[in-house]
């Protein structure tokens, strides 16, 4: 079974050699000695290789890990720390990009800031005014200082039409 | 040279760029201050701002940014004992020590003189050298540019705490990215898998949010919860009355020390990608060597102090010549200027000083002016920036995404970018709980056009491609790249092999 490195090596080989096959469609000019596959041939081959010697260096790290068999063996690390936490982040600026062509930047905006500051507030009944306060003048204050005052248009709602 | 200066400090002194100029500064010191959000975060959020703004105004309110984060960050770390940002670890050693004996004032006012004192020296070089590297980058044929781009990758692969295998893998990771979408030479698509969106490629600035504004977001969101530790305590009521004369006194009267830690903070700045963090630390040591007394250190001595802030402030500088001469980004902050110059229209590199002097002296001026309102701005409101600290961060972490999502999105308003955000996002977490480091990644992205293009038109005028090593700059600096490589490897077998006798020495004790 390989390690961290390892396995993170494996990714990056099947994803360049993918790459690396998607490649070969690209068409060779006649008229020019290199074509628009020469440059991605090469660093799609190193990405390969320097991801062969990742798995092959963990490989050999985990084999003298096992032959050093007095060494103590310590619990790895967790790879995420909080992943409830993680998840519910990622889960909720993706509804945010979500919800945004579809109800709009203000409204889409207000939601998701109420809605993380539930979920990283440890106890949001206590804070609720704060949460939709934060959350309502968020909104509005990025909304007036962009499109009032930089001209920066934000996203209008398909639903909503603002 | 200097007539241009001299106009540029006027032009700057105007309220039309002073305003956002401050503004800048102050949301740098805000921003440095804060443990958390680092300077890169700050300049970030900062950008979508300037999107409305002419050139040299957006450029002078993140040069304010970059200056006054680097002066903000020694509040934190002088006054609770939390660096606000990583370029001010080593303000902490001595300032939060001092701080403690009953001398806050001395404490942040030797970081805030010191950080002056570099940032000025810093200056002098930034506004000498700028003009004579250009020129000399001028004599750089495409062998060249392709060899000075290895060089920065592989240095920065080396440098980076983490394996150089894992760096150099990031370096190429980041280049993969840049080869998807239309060819340079002919705009064939490549590796699009039909989308028209990925025919333009992926947008960079989009990317580099996502990939530091997220990478640094959700640590936070792992260290949130009950379970997390408790920080060293805050000074109470911190009295920061001092006699300013007597600081600028102690730090004139170590002129070596000074000199000393400002040339690292520049040397520093100049490598590609490293930034105030390595240079803080690197100045710290040097100080500690060349002490008389190196066992004081971490007591709460003034050394301490201006060695980690005249570093980190000339720092600034050293990064500011190499984006300005080069076209090459010295560390993250100035990889989002880049982005910036770049929207709009300014292509930094060695024409740019002499192509677009108003903005090139411009950026002078506004370096020159943000010390002194940093120095007006922390006089008037440190024990407002402490209050700005105890912000919760669950309130502080939404408002920073919705400034990530303004910035990705009001690039060309289109909602695809904001996508790029999250998708770059995603990834470069996964990448950071694997180990990997992320300035080599960033630095491919960043230049891995440049790359292709330069080895295109190399291999174009003359196939031969012994080239890159017979012309003599370009041969040079790929030898470089190798003894970067090499000593990395070096470096990192010694620092095994100090970690495998390291146990025996504990049995000692």
């Amino acid at each position: 079974m390989p390690g961290r490195d390892g396995i993170a090596g494996l990714v990056c080989l099947a994803g360049s050699l993918g790459l690396l096959a998607l490649t070969r469609g690209l068409p060779h000019p006649a008229l020019v000695p290199i074509g628009p596959g020469f440059y991605p041939r090469i660093v799609l081959g190193v990405t390969a290789a320097l991801s062969v010697v990742l798995v092959l260096a963990d490989l050999l790290e985990r084999r003298r890990a096992r032959a050093g068999a007095a060494a103590t063996v310590e619990a790895p690390l967790p790879l995420i720390r909080n992943p409830r936490l993680v998840g519910a982040t990622f889960a909720i600026f993706a509804g945010y990009v979500t919800l945004m062509p579809l109800v709009g930047f203000r409204l889409a905006t207000a939601l998701f800031v109420l809605a993380l500051q539930a979920a990283l507030e440890p106890e949001p009944r206590r804070h609720w005014l704060r949460i939709v306060l934060v959350a309502v003048f968020t909104a509005w204050l990025t909304h007036l200082a962009f499109e009032g005052y930089l001209s920066v248009l934000l996203p209008r709602g398909r639903w909503t039409g603002f | 040279m200097w007539e241009l200066l001299g106009a540029s400090l006027l032009d700057v002194a105007h309220l039309k760029y002073l305003v956002p100029l401050c503004l800048g500064t102050l949301a740098g010191i805000v921003g440095g201050a804060l443990p958390g959000v680092t300077i890169t975060m700050t300049i970030i959020l900062v950008l979508p701002f300037t999107f409305g703004l002419d050139p040299l105004q957006g450029l002078a309110a993140m040069t304010g940014v970059y200056v006054g984060g680097e002066c903000g960050g020694l509040i934190t770390a002088c006054l609770i004992g939390i660096p606000g940002t990583p370029s001010a670890i080593a303000t902490m050693f001595d300032g939060y020590p001092m701080a403690k004996k009953g001398e806050p004032g001395r404490a942040v006012w030797l970081g805030v003189w010191a950080s002056v004192a570099g940032g000025l020296l810093g200056a002098v070089f930034l506004i000498a050298a700028t003009g004579p590297l250009a020129a000399f980058a001028l004599e750089f044929g495409p062998w060249e540019y392709f060899s000075l781009f290895m060089l920065a990758l592989s240095m920065v692969a080396g440098l980076t705490e983490a394996s150089l295998l894992k760096g150099l893998l990031a370096g190429a990771i980041g280049m993969v990215i840049t080869v998807i979408g239309a060819d340079p030479i002919m705009a064939v698509p490549r590796l699009t898998l039909g989308s028209d969106f990925l025919r333009g490629g992926f947008p960079f600035l989009p990317i580099l949010i996502g990939i530091f504004a997220f990478a640094q977001i959700v640590a936070d969101v792992e260290k949130m919860g009950p379970a997390g530790p408790a920080g060293p305590a805050p000074i109470a009521n911190p009295t920061l009355s001092v006699s300013h004369v007597k600081v600028i006194g102690e730090i004139l009267s170590r002129p070596f020390l000074l000199l000393w830690s400002t040339l690292i903070g520049l040397l520093i700045g100049v490598l590609p990608a490293i930034g105030g963090s390595a240079a803080n630390i690197m100045a710290y040591d040097q100080a500690k060597k060349f002490s008389r007394h190196p066992e004081r250190f971490g007591t709460g001595i003034p050394e301490g102090i201006i060695a980690s802030e005249s570093s980190n402030n000339s720092n600034v500088a050293g990064s500011l010549v190499t984006i300005m001469a080069f076209g090459i980004p010295g560390d993250a902050v100035t990889a989002v200027m880049l982005g910036a110059m770049i929207i709009h229209g300014i292509q930094p590199g060695p024409l740019f000083i002499s192509q677009e002097p108003r903005i090139a002296y411009g950026i002078f001026a506004a370096y020159l002016l943000a010390h002194p309102i940093a120095v007006v701005i922390i006089a008037l409101g440190t024990r407002l920036f402490l209050r700005i600290v105890t912000v919760p961060k669950s309130a502080l972490i939404p408002v920073v995404l919705v400034l990530c999502v303004v910035g990705a999105y009001a690039l060309n308003n289109i909602m695809d970018n904001v996508w790029v955000l999250l998708i770059f996002g995603v990834f470069g977490y996964v990448l950071v709980k694997f180990g990997f480091p992320l300035a080599p990644l960033i630095l491919g992205v960043i230049l891995g056009d440049q790359i292709e293009v330069n080895l295109v038109r190399a291999i174009m005028t003359d196939a031969n491609p012994w080239l890159f090593l017979t012309r003599p700059i370009s041969g040079a600096l790929i030898a470089l790249s190798v003894a970067s490589v090499v000593l990395a490897v070096w470096q990192h077998h010694r620092t095994q092999a100090r970690l495998a006798k390291a146990p025996e020495v504990d049995v000692d004790f």
